[in-house]
């Protein structure tokens, strides 16, 4: 017995011997892995918002893309998070959305920009979409839902425009699933955390677009996509319980208005 | 679960009969086998070879197809059910690691797990005990074919404790 039992003791070590030894080694470099995966996420990224500049209107009034830009560069610098990888685009919609598209391509519609009552209310739904592609969250709920196989396809440009449309519909209108989103929000909470923004308007507005979505279903796309709200909002607030953070200042509230009245215009049009 | 092939062309006689000695054990039975036990138990190992072909990817199924032969032979003679005893405990020591492969590679696809250095050296880890073991397979399906018995480095040990004459 005590030799079977020498024996199992050493083939065991020498398996973990030969995975730990193989561990040192750099397989994602060696086997390019690391760039490959990035390029194929890039194509789809580039491709989706391709079709979405040619369907919807881009905003690219600097007058409403700069203080947005300007909010995303603030979460970023905070958090060590490469600002130039990420590419922003405004689109002119009622809806009340935003959502990251593979690639880096975080999209905001106007809607949801008009319906933010103030800035940190932004900066939590820049948060908390910047979380989902800094989490690898897109591409996974991506596989999950279209397939690995028709991704491929669609990066290597045989794709058809119907596949990728509904592919644009889920991952902009359809749910991450719960714990892909609660970690999206306490993700955002810590960025917002670092960049000195207090998060607590960031759970009013999920908490008061709850509410409004019983009467404008359709519209509160960004609340419907992202599922038991109330109690979300409740995980944030008892996150951030006894912290303390600086006021909004009175310069950032005023820009914050501005750009709103612009926002409005563009969408009274 | 460690053994070495029959033939390393080149090697020194001296190094293939000490690997011989420690990880796989030719030695006499302590009967001489029939013609016909030795090709039953030379087809356990047989069996174990072609589901692990057709099970790959599914681990499990191995371990299934060598069950169902050991079941088919519990009641043969002792040489036959200590081979497919040997047979069935060699998949079933490799049942965790493969497991673990696998379900490692299905949450990479279906779960925000990503693919990392640490899983590809699990991986190529795997495929070399695998091989080592499809080897040492096909090594004892011929020996034993011989009529000649063959005991695996740990297995064989536990063989010995489980099937009693």
């Amino acid at each position: 017995m005590k030799k079977i039992l020498t024996e199992l003791v050493v083939t065991m070590v020498v398996i973990f011997a030969v995975w730990l030894g193989l561990s040192q080694l750099d397989w994602m470099k060696l086997f390019n892995i690391r760039q490959n995966t990035q390029n194929t996420e890039e194509k789809i990224g580039d491709l989706f918002w391709k079709m979405l500049k040619n369907t919807e209107t881009e905003i690219t009034s600097d007058s409403i893309v700069a203080p947005v830009d300007s909010i995303l560069t603030r979460i970023c610098s905070a958090n060590s998070i490469d600002r130039k990888k990420i590419k922003l685009h405004l689109l002119r919609k009622d809806e009340i959305n935003a959502f990251a598209l593979p690639g880096n391509h975080l999209v905001v519609l106007s809607g949801l920009i008009a319906a933010c009552e103030n800035e940190a209310e932004l900066y939590g739904v820049i948060g908390h979409e910047l979380a989902h592609m800094e989490k690898n969250h897109v591409m996974n709920k991506l596989v999950k839902e279209v397939g690995l196989s028709v991704l491929i396809s669609m990066s290597t440009g045989n794709g058809n425009s119907e596949a990728i449309k509904s592919a644009i519909r889920k991952i902009s209108s359809s749910t991450y699933d719960r714990k892909l989103e609660t970690e999206a929000d306490l993700t955002a909470v810590d960025y917002l955390e670092k960049t000195g923004i207090n998060p607590e308007p960031f759970a009013s507005f999920l908490y008061r677009l709850a509410d409004q979505t019983k009467n404008l279903p359709s519209q509160i796309y960004w609340i419907s996509s992202h599922p038991e709200s109330k109690e979300r909002a409740e995980k944030i607030i008892e996150q951030i319980k006894g912290n303390d953070f600086p006021k909004a200042e009175a310069k950032d509230s005023l820009r914050f208005e501005r750009l709103k009245a612009k926002i409005k215009e563009r969408l009274d049009e | 679960m460690d053994c070495n092939t029959t033939d390393f062309a080149g090697y020194p006689e001296l190094d293939l009969e000490h690997i011989q000695r420690t990880m796989i054990d030719t030695s006499t039975f302590h009967y001489q086998p029939t013609d016909h036990e030795a090709e039953k138990a030379s087809n356990s190992y047989v069996m174990s070879m072609i589901a692990i072909m057709g099970g790959l990817p599914l681990p499990i199924i191995n371990l299934i197809a060598t069950f169902f032969f050991y079941l088919g032979n519990r009641k043969g003679t002792f040489f036959v059910r200590w081979h497919c005893t040997q047979a069935l405990l060699s998949q079933l020591f490799l049942i965790p690691f493969n497991s673990t492969g696998f379900w490692w590679t299905v949450s990479i696809i279906f779960t925000p797990e990503t693919i990392s250095s640490k899983y590809i050296a699990y991986i190529i880890t795997l495929f070399i005990f695998n091989l080592i073991e499809f080897i040492g397979t096909i090594y004892t399906a011929i020996v034993t074919r011989k009529g000649r018995h063959v005991e695996w480095w740990v297995i064989g040990g536990l063989t010995n404790i489980i099937c009693k004459a």
